[in-house]
């Protein structure tokens, strides 16, 4: 900062992504603790979708269908362990499925589609 | 109807989330202008992913990673919240200056003085702080920014829905109640066990709310450990940590210890609320929540005090034309309330029945913790004695922060003998001690942040004379408030209750009056801090208390200098001015460097 | 290297904590004479642990930053708090203050190179 005076206030930082990890922790825990599959979908979305996003910004990961796909697999296990298990939170489980494999569908979809347009930027 | 009401939920959801892959998309593409951003082509360095300019209005707030506007959102966050919760217990205030129950019903009561509680401690209080430690320790400790600013940026955004879910209860919505367990939420009465009306979703939704607020926490701590151990300007070496700084990182360890105990607690009663565990229902689970709770909540007293301490450790000498007294014993009593904190919890628990032994025990940890609070203080008269002192506003709310916090201290050190515990426990006296304690010293200290450091980030100054009435009106109704519940609290009050008996009127009376002053001098202090932002003195002077006459001058200063002798605009209010540097201002740049060598 | 890093006034500073080390000591030491509830295993222990595990481990951070300070001290140049980045702010130590001046002298010079090409 000493060899810059003033840049650290030109050269700004922003990100979209936080705001939507924020708002997809509490409704998707809003869906699942009251049982709304709806919320529970759309939030467990929103904030893979964001973690994805935000990784990718970052650099932690290069490849977005990696860091879909490995997500959607940690959701799929934690939807199976409450579907199938002695826990029998069925229908959450069915929630937190179903946002795995539209989790995966949407990475598998912009994998396809959308990053290819952007590259022809 | 269920169907129905799933089914808008599910539209309601869609809509919400293709709205939002919408602006991402728009986002994104006003991101991929600048060189790097975009596509699979970054994979480079650390610093270059992001886009280099921030957007403009209200986009930029929302999307913004820089450490000050993070720190300016989290102010102003803290202060909606304590206006919110200084109103909600100005009812309630008003309410007890009659015996029986006259302007609200004893269960909205119960509600405000919930919601009173969570909302100052969780809401208020770590956020205030939370906006100077984000705004000013990378400046103190010379790093570009905090160590990882996204993560910053989610631990801000993860706050305004926790105050939604807290204070959900008071929304209209359906079959909805507030919360009444008291903010320490004990056990059976939080399980929603019995006949009461506490198994409402309201319950939950506060619970989910403070889970969150403690996930928010959490993740700014890790923050700032990162910030201050890796960041430091290679010149800030330990011995030259300033002493804010360290009491951020104390509380940053404390908080890292004591709220995923709190997250795991509250799980763990939502679970016995929602899905039928029995943590809190079998026997001595009630004892459990307790032990859980303060583990947690004892630490958490001093997450709150300590960095207004380093606040007022780092301004009191500013005005008293000296270094602060002792400064390593500061740094080292700081330390020492860190790691004691964690071993005097159960003295909250005095009255509960726990053995003998252990109340013992824990008794002697919480003299031994009285030690480095004691010592601050003499530091911190010291300090003044035989000073230059100015009595400018932040000045007097650090003198004011000194005073109350000797009154609540002693007033601590007396209940954490079991003895005078036992007379005492569950009266007002203790209510009349921490609010010494959370108002009278935490929220000061805020006040003294808020005006010593409001040429910095507003640009401007403050009207002078406002500030020493809202000093003063604060410092009267603080000490006429808490003072009377002292007394109450000494004549057996118990805490709590929204009617009592007739004998107590005339205290409750002056406590009422108290909150009142304190009401006028806070509204004078919205009307001061709105309107001298928007229209006070502009400040041309990159040192306006005249820090260098004393050599006082910290390094949050110079780089305020810097920036007004750049004329790069900060960018909050004015959007027009990204200037790049003017030539005239750097000539002057260069003429002061040239001064200083 | 232990007695070099404490010297007089490293171990003068620590005093302010070996105040309440003392304290939690003195307690051991009372409960182990008067112990008007007896002794029982379980309870007692707790009752001791409350009170070492604080003391060890409040000893231990003491030590651990009194030794990070104190080298820091021995290595670096010493500013007053929170003005080692401030631009002509004298090092604490007069007698290390030629040395700083040298060390400081580039910084500085750097911002006002800085300046120029911003310019």
């Amino acid at each position: 900062m000493d060899e810059a005076p003033g840049l650290s206030d030109q050269y700004r930082t922003a990100s979209p992504w936080p705001v939507f990890i924020a708002l997809g922790i509490p409704i998707s825990e809003l869906g699942l603790l009251f049982d709304l599959f709806p919320l529970a979908v759309g939030g467990l979305l929103l904030f893979g979708g964001s973690v994805v996003g935000i990784l990718k910004e970052s650099g932690y990961v290069t490849s977005t269908i990696r860091a879909v796909t490995a997500l959607a697999v940690i959701f799929l296990a934690f939807g199976a362990w409450l579907a199938f298990t002695d826990i029998a939170l069925v229908t959450r489980g069915y929630a937190v499925i179903a946002a795995a494999i539209l989790l995966a569908v949407g990475g598998v979809v912009f994998e396809l589609f959308v990053r290819e347009q952007r590259q022809t930027f | 109807m269920e169907v129905n009401g799933q089914l808008a939920l599910t539209v309601l959801m869609g809509v919400f989330l293709i709205a939002v892959a919408a602006w991402l998309a728009r986002v994104e593409d006003w991101r991929s202008y600048t060189p790097l951003a975009g596509g699979g082509t970054v994979g480079g360095t650390a610093e270059q992913y992001v886009s280099e300019e921030k957007p403009s209005g209200v986009i930029r707030w929302l999307t913004t990673v820089d450490h000050k506007d993070i720190g300016m959102l989290y102010g102003a966050y803290a202060l909606i919240a304590f206006a919110v919760g200084g109103l909600m217990v100005v009812l309630m205030r008003i309410e007890l200056a009659d015996p029986s129950m006259t302007l609200i019903s004893n269960t909205f009561y119960n509600s405000l003085l919930t919601s009173h509680g969570i909302t100052m401690l969780f809401l208020f209080g770590t956020p205030i702080i939370a906006a100077f430690s984000n705004y000013f320790i990378p400046l103190l400790i010379g790093a570009d920014d905090m160590a990882f600013p996204r993560i910053n940026a989610i631990a801000f955004w993860l706050l305004p829905p926790a105050a939604l879910l807290i204070w959900a209860g008071f929304f209209p919505i359906p079959d909805v109640i507030p919360a009444q367990t008291a903010w320490t939420m004990y056990t059976p009465l939080s399980a929603g066990v019995g006949s009461g009306n506490q198994v409402n979703a309201g319950v939950d939704l506060m619970l989910l709310g403070l889970h969150l607020s403690g996930v928010s926490a959490t993740m700014g701590a890790i923050n700032f450990i990162a910030t201050i151990f890796t960041e430091r300007d290679e010149k800030v070496s330990w011995a030259n940590l300033d002493i804010f700084s360290w009491t951020i990182l104390t509380q940053s360890g404390l908080i890292l210890f004591a709220f995923p105990l709190l997250g795991s607690a509250i799980a763990m009663l939502l679970l016995d609320r929602n899905f039928g565990t029995m943590f809190f229902s079998v026997d001595g689970g009630a004892i459990l929540w307790q032990h859980l709770f303060w583990f947690f909540g004892h630490p958490e007293v001093y997450i709150l005090v300590l960095p207004p301490m380093g606040i007022v450790s780092l301004v009191l000498p500013r005005f008293a034309g000296r270094r602060l007294f002792g400064f390593k014993f500061v740094v080292y009593s700081t330390l020492a309330i860190g790691v004691l904190s964690f071993g005097v919890w159960a003295h909250h628990m005095f009255a509960t029945g726990i053995d003998p032994r252990l109340r013992a025990s824990f008794m002697a940890v919480s003299l031994a913790i009285a030690i480095p609070s004691a010592v601050k203080t003499f530091n911190w008269i010291t300090t003044m004695w035989n000073g230059k002192i100015r009595l400018t506003t932040p000045m007097l709310f650090c003198i004011g922060f000194v005073s109350n916090f000797i009154i609540g201290g002693v007033t601590g050190v007396f209940l954490a003998s079991i003895p005078v515990d036992l007379v005492l426990h569950d009266t007002y006296y203790v209510v009349g001690h921490f609010h010494y304690i959370v108002m009278g010293a935490i929220a000061f200290a805020g006040f003294a942040g808020l005006y010593y450091w409001f040429p910095i980030y507003t640009g401007r100054m403050y009207q002078v004379t406002l500030g020493k009435w809202h000093f003063w009106l604060s410092m009267v109704g603080t000490n006429l408030t808490f003072f009377a519940m002292i007394l109450l609290g000494y004549g057996g009050m118990p805490r709590r209750y929204a009617t009592y008996l007739p004998q107590f009127a005339t205290l409750h009376q002056v406590a009422t009056v108290g909150a009142l002053i304190l009401l006028v001098g806070q509204i004078i202090f919205v009307w001061n801090f709105a309107q001298s932002w928007l229209e006070g003195r502009e400040v041309e002077d990159g040192d306006p208390w005249d820090l260098a006459d004393d050599d006082l001058t910290t390094a949050e200063w110079t780089w305020f200098e810097r920036k007004l002798e750049t004329a790069v605009t900060d960018g909050g209010e004015d959007e027009t001015e990204l200037a790049t540097d003017g030539g005239q201002a750097v000539d002057d740049a260069d003429a002061d460097s040239a001064d200083d060598a | 290297m232990a007695t070099k890093t404490f010297d007089k006034d490293t171990i003068l500073d620590l005093t302010v904590n070996m105040v309440p080390l003392a304290i939690i000591l003195f307690f051991v030491v009372a409960f182990t004479f008067v112990n008007p509830f007896g002794f029982e295993s379980l309870t007692s222990g707790l009752q001791y642990t409350l009170l070492i595990a604080p003391f060890v481990l409040l000893a231990a951070l003491t030590y651990l930053s009194g030794k990070a300070i104190a080298g820091s001290e021995k290595e670096g140049t010493v500013y007053a708090p929170g003005q080692a980045t401030v631009p002509g702010a004298k090092p604490l130590h007069e007698e290390e203050g030629e040395e700083a001046a040298e060390l400081e002298e580039s910084p500085d010079d750097d911002t006002v190179e800085a300046a120029d090409e911003t310019a």
